[in-house]
């Protein structure tokens, strides 16, 4: 047990090594520094002839690896273990995690390696120093889910999530969530499964009953192990989405919008367009009112203006009574045609097309000329150059037609004629 | 566009750098990756999970990159090292060797070697307390101290690190009023500043962002076989080349026809190219103007436009959209955006780094899938700025902090822009983000939150990136990333549109210039040295094409390197080799070595670069000489002094018109070349056996003969003297400080040759010029002409001498050609620069190996060596000065110097 009260004292010497490597003032650290010093240095404490090979060794494990030798790799692993023995308490502490990150990247690529070293190989490193056994239980757990041993993957994130040590630290507390959320997760997969089999089930079977009251007590626990997780900032797609397809599964709308609308809105998570988009999708399952659809697509256009549901939105932008959607509606439109992305895309061509019609007899040429001016200097290098009319004109004629039609509707008579002609 | 319908979990943390409480969920497996969670798992788990292609992998060709063009002419010197700067002494008490920048070393060095600036003003000002040579005395205070007595008691000294040099009344004095002030303002003047100098040096040294974003390009041409590499070249990088190349199926390139090549005003340090829209523009950053060409459909380039950034630019990018826009950033801080129609503007402005503070002012800019919106970079983070909103306002893509789980002291050092504009292209969106630790994607749709990253783990900086289209259909993209100290990593990155970018096998390594070393014929340790030099010398640009080919994808990969050398690697793709995928050994090819020792042999005809520095001597007497000869006229030496003065080099037209000298003949190796069987032999590690053979051959009874071959002889024992010299560590008992004991030339007494009359008659002709040399570097007369200076001390004329016969051992194959500029010309032997010059020219020759270095003609040859002057002079004199005093000195000369 020695080593556990070694490990709790490692972050400082750790930051000790970092002044090391430090340059006076900049404070940016080189990882090829020590390089340089031992072409000079000639005094100081000269590295142990055991630091030596096993620097040495680990050196030509990661060489090996970047070569794709693996048996080589394998090899030299062999060696570098004795690592652990290593008197230096810091170097003692840092290899587990090395010893993992390597060893595990040999046995995933290695002809040779199966499931069973793999195992036997994580279960082996979880038990030496505390520090990493959440990690590698995690990563093992994946490994397994990867494979396809779901039951492994779900007893080993069991056991895991069942682990402690010491006084519960914030990142311990991070990945205990995150463990229990993968673990629901696979619960959430042995439920869609359950689901699946329901529906292709007759409703007044009694196997229909049972089946439906494990899918509840599933989706109970399942709730608890996803809950938490998605209180913490971050990024939790595949969580969210199992999570909120089970709350709608149980006619829980309002836990869902909830979910939802927190993932979406909450400041401190990042701003990540996939939040919006579920709450979107969800607000349309329940046929929210338009309005409201609008409100959360009108974020989404703030951050990813290119999004393909830009068209969707302006859709709805065109069909809703307010004048100032009609403006953003062209707003939305030229927002997305200004992506190199999306220069090709001829339903955003049509609508332009034709919405710019629309305007214009509206009486709105303000909107045009402000969306416009602002444009003017490179939509026509962008879009309507002599370059794209041709190869457009090749490839696809009815996008040539559609872009010709809005260079001459934008820039007056006569000036990007030539696009029509060729 | 489709944006990933389900993103990779990860934890969002806001923090500094290196906040350790943040679980690294990254793990930085390469593995990792494949394990994305599948969308829905059931209906999915039968058919496996995301096809991971184990064996994918570039398979290299050749065990290194092999030179695609010959060596430039110009020479090159790899600069400084951590030797030059740092403190070399030890630290016995610290465990971990420390990094203490030498200053005193350095300011020691630099008093020593640059007296006149370091001294001078202070001099100036202490004229009244000088007494010059020529003023007669005027004063009797104690405060005047006489020049040349001082200089006189000087002379001899070494004070390099001499403690026990005498110190006579005198110097004493002198040494008490002078010390004070020359001692402390000195010091205390230039002290900050050299170690403001030094601390530059060293982190330039650590790391040189000058050439971030890489000097060489690849413009594809009309076929997509055939293309430009566009490169700088030259001893300072300011030519930049052109250079046709086309791809022949095998992947092997070859050079279509010389290249063209543009001169510059400054050193290149960046290539930019881009075609859009069918438009190959060709961008060029040096260190304060950024240049514009447009490359025809026949190659040629066209200037558009060329733009000063006063302060110094540090990255330009071309738009992948707009056909001549470009984004320059500076040092300032300021970002511009140049487009054909609205020139120049600047659309960022920030001296203050975006997340927090660090002192460097590299700026970076580039591109976005939007093109009025602008990635805007430091070492800290990178923003996104809208160049048609308000100024100054963006949105954070990447911060250097916990959000990416940096470490601590990691820093931003390239950013790049992956899109290319065309619609078609994945990734339109992804922005690659490099530091010294890691590598990040970064979709510009999720700012903050890598999409990927991965430990790149390359022992130098990673400076150069490049994205490669699909090799085929279906095949991940590779993604080259090249460390500044030649590594090379490859990456292959897949991922559609509506997923996120992974890697789709573990990266590989690919093989930097220095594993080329095998290729290459063994040499004699010197050259050998040179070549390894020239090896790892920093890689500034990379360049890759996969030309279109029927069977198994090829990529070409083009490295330039800081000597301007091309070097060129064929990878072949290797998908999914089988289950013992054991990476094959590739061995060189015949054609591979056989390119090699060609390259090689034109890169040992370059001559080596000069050194960066060579300590002058002085010559005190000399040195007090130069202040009476003023009286010597011509044009000539006006013009050396106005050079001097101004510090510039020296041109033939400060010269005026130079009298013709018949070059001397080039000394051939005869049939008896004795000097090279000699070396030969010495190479065999013979050459005691050599010698008593020789001695035995030579004491024979052949000694007789006729006495013009004893002559010839002569000449070349003087080589083999030397040689002797040089080798007595190895071969012979340490000579002994008697001259007399010294292993004479066999059966020739030195001063009974030279005692001769006619020395020179029976001597071949071109043995002569060697032979006056070597009579020239001993003071043999007395010269009547070099009476009024005083004959340059001793020590340093023995120094010569013994460089010379290096030289000419060396300099197996032609005398220095220098000779025949100075030879004529009448330069008096006490100039100063002549004295400075001459210490540095014997070092050059002494390096100087096969042919003399091409700056020689212009500015370096026309300082006079003061021996050659001196043998000059002594040759015509000599019929009317007796010389048998000459040949007594050489008897006692040596004994001084050895």
């Amino acid at each position: 047990m020695s080593d556990f009260s070694e490990e709790l004292i490692k972050s400082t010497t750790e930051d000790d090594q970092g002044e090391r490597c430090e340059l006076s003032g900049t404070g940016m650290h080189f990882p090829w520094l020590q390089k340089h010093i031992e072409t000079v240095a000639t005094g100081g404490k000269k590295e142990k002839d055991f630091a030596q090979t096993t620097s040495a060794c680990l050196s030509f494990i990661q060489e090996a690896l970047l070569k794709h030798q693996w048996q080589q790799a394998a090899e030299y692993m062999h060696s570098y273990l004795q690592v652990l023995e290593d008197s230096d308490s810091c170097k003692r502490q840092a290899a587990p995690e090395i010893i993992w990150k390597l060893g595990s990247e040999i046995l995933y690529y290695h002809p040779k390696s199966n499931v069973e070293a793999f195992n036997t190989f994580a279960d082996r490193m979880k038990n030496i120093g505390v520090m990493n056994y959440l990690k590698i239980s995690l990563q093992h757990a994946l490994y397994l889910l990867h494979h396809g041993m779901l039951e492994d993957a779900n007893r080993n994130l069991s056991q895991a999530e069942t682990w402690r040590y010491g006084e519960k630290s914030s990142s311990q507390e991070v990945l205990i969530n995150l463990i229990q959320a993968y673990k629901g997760l696979l619960q959430y997969y042995a439920w869609s499964k359950k689901k699946m089999e329901l529906s292709q089930l007759d409703k007044d079977d009694y196997a229909y009953n049972t089946a439906s009251q494990n899918m509840l007590d599933h989706s109970w626990k399942t709730s608890v192990n996803l809950g938490a997780l998605i209180q913490i900032p971050g990024v939790w797609d595949p969580f969210v989405k199992g999570y909120v397809e089970m709350l709608e599964f149980y006619g829980d709308q309002d836990g869902a919008r909830e979910v939802l609308t927190n993932y979406a809105y909450d400041e401190k998570f990042p701003s990540n367009p996939n939040a919006h988009i579920y709450l979107y999708n969800f607000l349309k399952r329940e046929k929210a009112p338009r309005e409201k659809l609008i409100s959360v697509l009108k974020i989404l256009y703030q951050i990813v203006p290119s999004h393909k549901l830009m068209l969707e939105f302006h859709r709805l932008l065109r069909k809703s009574e307010k004048e100032e959607h009609h403006k953003l509606g062209l707003e939305v439109l030229f927002g997305v045609l200004d992506f190199a992305g999306c220069t090709k895309n001829i339903t955003a061509w049509k609508y332009l097309a034709k919405y710019l019609r629309q305007t214009l007899m509206g009486s709105h040429l303000a909107w045009v000329q402000e969306e416009w001016s602002s444009r003017k200097n490179w939509w026509p290098g962008f879009h309507f150059s002599y370059f794209w009319a041709k190869s457009d004109w090749k490839e696809d004629k009815a996008l040539a037609c559609e872009k010709a039609l809005v260079a001459g509707v934008l820039s007056g008579k006569g000036t990007w004629l030539c696009f029509l002609f060729i | 566009m489709d944006f990933p319908g389900s993103l990779r979990p990860t934890v969002f943390m806001t923090g500094p750098l290196g906040l350790s409480d943040v679980p690294d969920m990254s793990f930085m497996c390469s593995w990792r990756d494949a394990l994305t969670l599948p969308e829905s798992l059931p209906q999915n788990s039968e058919n496996g999970v995301p096809h991971v292609a184990k064996g994918l992998l570039w398979e290299p060709e050749t065990p290194g990159p092999l030179p695609l063009l010959p060596p430039g002419p110009d020479p090159w010197h790899p600069g400084l090292t951590a030797q030059d700067l740092l403190f070399r002494g030890g630290h016995p008490f610290q465990k971990q060797p420390r990094v203490v920048l030498d200053v005193t070393e350095q300011l020691s060095r630099f008093l020593w070697d640059h007296g006149d600036i370091a001294f001078a003003p202070l001099g100036k000002l202490m004229l009244e307390n000088f007494k010059l040579e020529g003023a007669r005395s005027r004063s009797k205070k104690k405060t005047v101290v006489s020049v040349k007595r001082l200089l006189q008691d000087l002379d001899g000294h070494q004070p390099w690190g001499c403690p026990w040099a005498y110190l006579s009344y005198r110097q004493r004095r002198f040494s008490i009023l002078g010390g004070p002030i020359l001692g402390k303002s000195v010091a205390n003047l230039l002290g900050d500043l050299l170690h403001e100098e030094l601390v530059t040096r060293w982190e330039q040294l650590l790391l040189d962002d000058a050439f971030t974003g890489g000097a060489l390009a690849w413009v594809p041409g009309k076929t997509p076989r055939v293309g430009q590499l566009v490169y700088p070249a030259g001893s300072t990088l300011d030519k930049l080349y052109f250079q046709e190349v086309s791809l022949t199926p095998g992947g092997n390139p070859q050079v279509l026809r010389d290249p063209g090549h543009i001169q510059l005003r400054g050193p290149v340090r960046q290539v930019v190219t881009r075609t859009v829209q069918g438009e190959s523009l060709l961008a060029v950053r040096s260190d304060y103007h950024c240049a514009l060409w447009k490359i025809s459909r026949q190659g040629r380039p066209a200037p558009l436009q060329v733009l000063q950034v006063e302060k110094g630019a540090t990255g330009i990018s071309l738009s992948p959209h707009l056909p001549g826009e470009l984004a320059v950033c500076s040092r300032s801080g300021a970002i511009c955006l140049w487009t054909p129609q609205d020139g120049l503007r600047r659309v960022y402005k920030d001296p203050d780094t975006l997340v927090f503070r660090d002192p460097s002012p590299w700026r970076w800019a580039d591109f976005t899938a939007h093109p009025r919106v602008l990635t805007v970079g430091d070492r800290t983070g990178v923003k996104i700025v809208d160049t048609q909103g308000p100024p100054g306002c963006g949105l954070l893509l990447f911060r250097g902090g916990a959000e990416a789980s940096c470490q601590k002291g990691e820093r931003v050092l390239l950013t790049q822009y992956l899109g290319e504009g065309s619609p078609e292209s994945l990734h339109s969106t992804l922005h690659l983000i490099c530091t010294q630790f890691s590598l990040y994607l970064v979709d510009e749709r999720l700012p903050l939150v890598p999409m990927l990253k991965w430990n790149h783990g390359l022992p130098s900086a990673p400076l150069l990136a490049r994205l490669l289209p699909p090799p085929g259909p279906g095949c991940p993209r590779p993604l080259l990333l090249g460390g500044q100290d030649g590594q090379l990593q490859l990456l292959h990155i897949t991922g559609e549109e509506a997923s996120t970018p992974r890697l789709a096998g573990p990266p590989q390594s690919l093989p930097s210039r220095n594993d080329s070393l095998s290729a290459f014929p063994v040499l004699e340790p010197k050259s050998q040295w040179r070549l390894q030099e020239r090896l790892k010398a920093p890689t500034i640009g990379l360049a890759a094409a996969i030309p279109p080919s029927a069977s198994t994808p090829i990529l070409s990969l083009f490295q330039l390197s800081a000597a301007g050398d091309v070097f060129h690697q064929c990878l072949r793709l290797q998908a999914d080799p089988g289950p013992d995928s054991c990476a094959p050994t590739v061995s060189w090819s015949p054609q591979a070595t056989a390119c090699c020792s060609q390259w090689l042999k034109a890169l040992l005809e370059v001559p080596p670069a000069p050194p960066v520095w060579a300590a002058p001597t002085f010559s005190h007497r000399r040195l007090l000489g130069c202040v009476e000869q003023r009286e010597v006229e011509g044009k000539v030496p006006e013009g050396l002094r106005a050079a001097m003065a101004e510090g510039r080099l020296l041109q033939q037209r400060d010269l005026g018109s130079l009298p013709t000298a018949e070059p001397p003949p080039a000394p051939e190796p005869g049939p008896d070349d004795e000097l090279s069987k000699r070396l030969e032999a010495a190479w065999e590690g013979r050459a005691a056996a050599w010698w008593e053979r020789r001695q035995g051959w030579s004491s024979g009874p052949r000694q007789q003969p006729k006495r013009h071959k004893r002559r010839t002889q002569l000449s070349s024992t003087f080589s083999s003297l030397s040689g002797r010299l040089e080798l007595s560590d190895a071969t012979s008992p340490p000579p002994s400080p008697d001259p007399e004991a010294r292993p004479r030339p066999p059966g020739t007494p030195p001063s009974q040759e030279l005692a001769q009359e006619h020395w020179a008659r029976g001597v071949p002709s071109e043995r002569q010029q060697t032979l006056r040399d070597y009579m020239a570097k001993l003071p043999l007369r007395e010269d009547p002409l070099e009476d009024a200076s005083a004959p340059p001390s001793q020590t340093s004329s023995i120094r010569a001498t013994r460089s010379r016969q290096r030289t000419l051992q060396d300099n197996t194959a032609k005398p220095p050609l220098q000779m025949d500029t100075p030879e004529g010309v009448s330069v008096p032997p006490s100039q100063t620069s002549s004295i400075w010059a001459t210490r540095s020219r014997q070092r050059t020759l002494q390096d100087n190996t096969a042919k003399p270095p091409l700056q020689r003609d212009t500015p370096e040859g026309a300082f006079v060596p003061s021996s050659q002057t001196s043998s000059i002079q002594a040759t015509p004199s000599r019929q009317q000065t007796p010389v048998l005093s000459g040949s007594q000195r050489i008897r006692k000369k040596p004994r001084m110097g050895f």
